[in-house]
């Protein structure tokens, strides 16, 4: 069921993400891949994924988008005069076009939202006694907070530890040894 | 909070971005900034006081939810790294809005390292604690039945979520000024 939010919300995502292809100024199709980050981050909170929603939101639209125009400062800015639009590259939009129709053809056997007969729920060990005992074992509400910093907190450990080796990685790259 | 964004503010007026850049390094950056008509390489920052005024209302408030959403990963939606981002998030808008130089001197080097490093090290030390203890790793409950901390499970957890927000914030800001500043060492290298 696809209400009139959904509706438009996937035509904005669908014509931001056209824009951002099609564009021929560098710095116009970067402010049009910002709005389709917000976009898509509002898509991600009618799919009653908030988490996600939030980081789409400051990685998508905010980080990512301010990397590409610090970026664009600090290269040259290719000249658009003559049309707003780029010609088509058909080559590339006969891949694009067999690549989208293979993902289309998996999207029938995607459950339903909220679907109780969900492969999610086919391994109910896990699923079920993460949802019955997480309050009581670990006192958080948030069952995804439990997991992660709980039942599972090693991962994430092991994840703050790559965020952390990126920040360094990236200081070794470019020769320098401090961030600011 | 307001206070942090006052002192990026001290900094701003005045057109003096190039001029704050007291470091070595990035005076450089200043000599291909007059050469815009040859290379089309616009200037890195143009002072807006609609911008300025904008981040400067703003700001307070991005801050305060993404510390809102770290803090209160536990019982609603959010947690470490999505807080994290938010904040990081908060610290680039400035850097726009003000000019990278500017936040550069507010957001000094030792605090983008205290954050990564305290962060890894905060998660760390709440994750084998219970060890000393004498349990297992991440077994949070110890910290209640040997130390008597009440909800004591609930504490660590969110503990640790504001490790994941120190490291994510300072590494993405981090990550902000390193690739600004190794642009303009280059520049001026040549």
């Amino acid at each position: 069921m696809i209400t009139a939010v959904d509706a438009a919300l996937l035509v904005f995502v669908l014509a931001s993400a056209l824009a951002t292809v099609f564009l021929r100024d560098v710095l116009a199709s970067v402010i049009a891949f910002a709005a389709y980050g917000l976009g898509l981050a509002l898509v991600w909170v009618t799919l009653q994924a908030p988490d996600v929603a939030l980081t789409e939101a400051a990685i998508g639209a905010g980080v990512t988008t301010v990397l590409f125009l610090l970026t664009l400062t600090k290269t040259a800015r290719p000249s658009a005069e003559g049309s707003t639009f780029k010609g088509i590259d058909w080559p590339a939009m006969g891949v694009v076009a067999v690549f989208t129709a293979a993902l289309l053809w998996t999207v029938p056997a995607i459950p339903a939202i909220g679907d109780p007969e969900a492969p999610a729920w086919a391994n109910p060990e896990v699923t079920q006694f993460y949802l019955d005992n997480a309050l009581a074992q670990t006192g958080v509400e948030n069952v995804v907070t439990a997991v992660l910093a709980a039942y599972r907190g090693f991962d994430t450990l092991g994840e703050a530890v790559v965020v952390f080796a990126a920040g360094v990685a990236v200081l070794v790259i470019l020769r320098e040894e401090r961030f600011t | 909070m307001s206070g942090d964004t006052g002192r990026a503010d001290d900094n701003s007026p005045g057109g003096e971005t190039e001029a704050t850049r007291t470091d070595g390094r990035a005076a450089g950056a200043a000599d291909p900034a007059g050469e815009d008509e040859r290379t089309e390489r616009r200037r890195p920052y143009t002072e807006s006081s609609v911008i300025m005024t904008t981040v400067q209302v703003v700001a307070p408030f991005v801050l305060t939810f993404g510390l809102f959403v770290m803090f209160h990963g536990a019982d609603s939606s959010g947690g470490g790294f999505q807080g994290g981002t938010v904040v990081a998030a908060m610290v680039l808008m400035l850097a726009f809005a003000f000019g990278i130089g500017p936040t550069r001197e507010w957001f000094v080097n030792s605090a983008v390292v205290a954050l990564a490093t305290g962060g890894v090290l905060l998660f760390a030390v709440i994750g084998f604690g219970p060890m000393l203890l004498g349990g297992g790793f991440l077994e949070y409950s110890l910290y209640e039945s040997a130390l008597g901390i009440k909800k004591a499970s609930k504490y660590a957890i969110e503990g640790v979520e504001l490790g994941i927000g120190a490291v994510v914030a300072g590494v993405i800001s981090g990550l902000f000024f390193a690739i600004a500043h190794g642009f303009e060492y280059r520049e001026g290298e040549k």
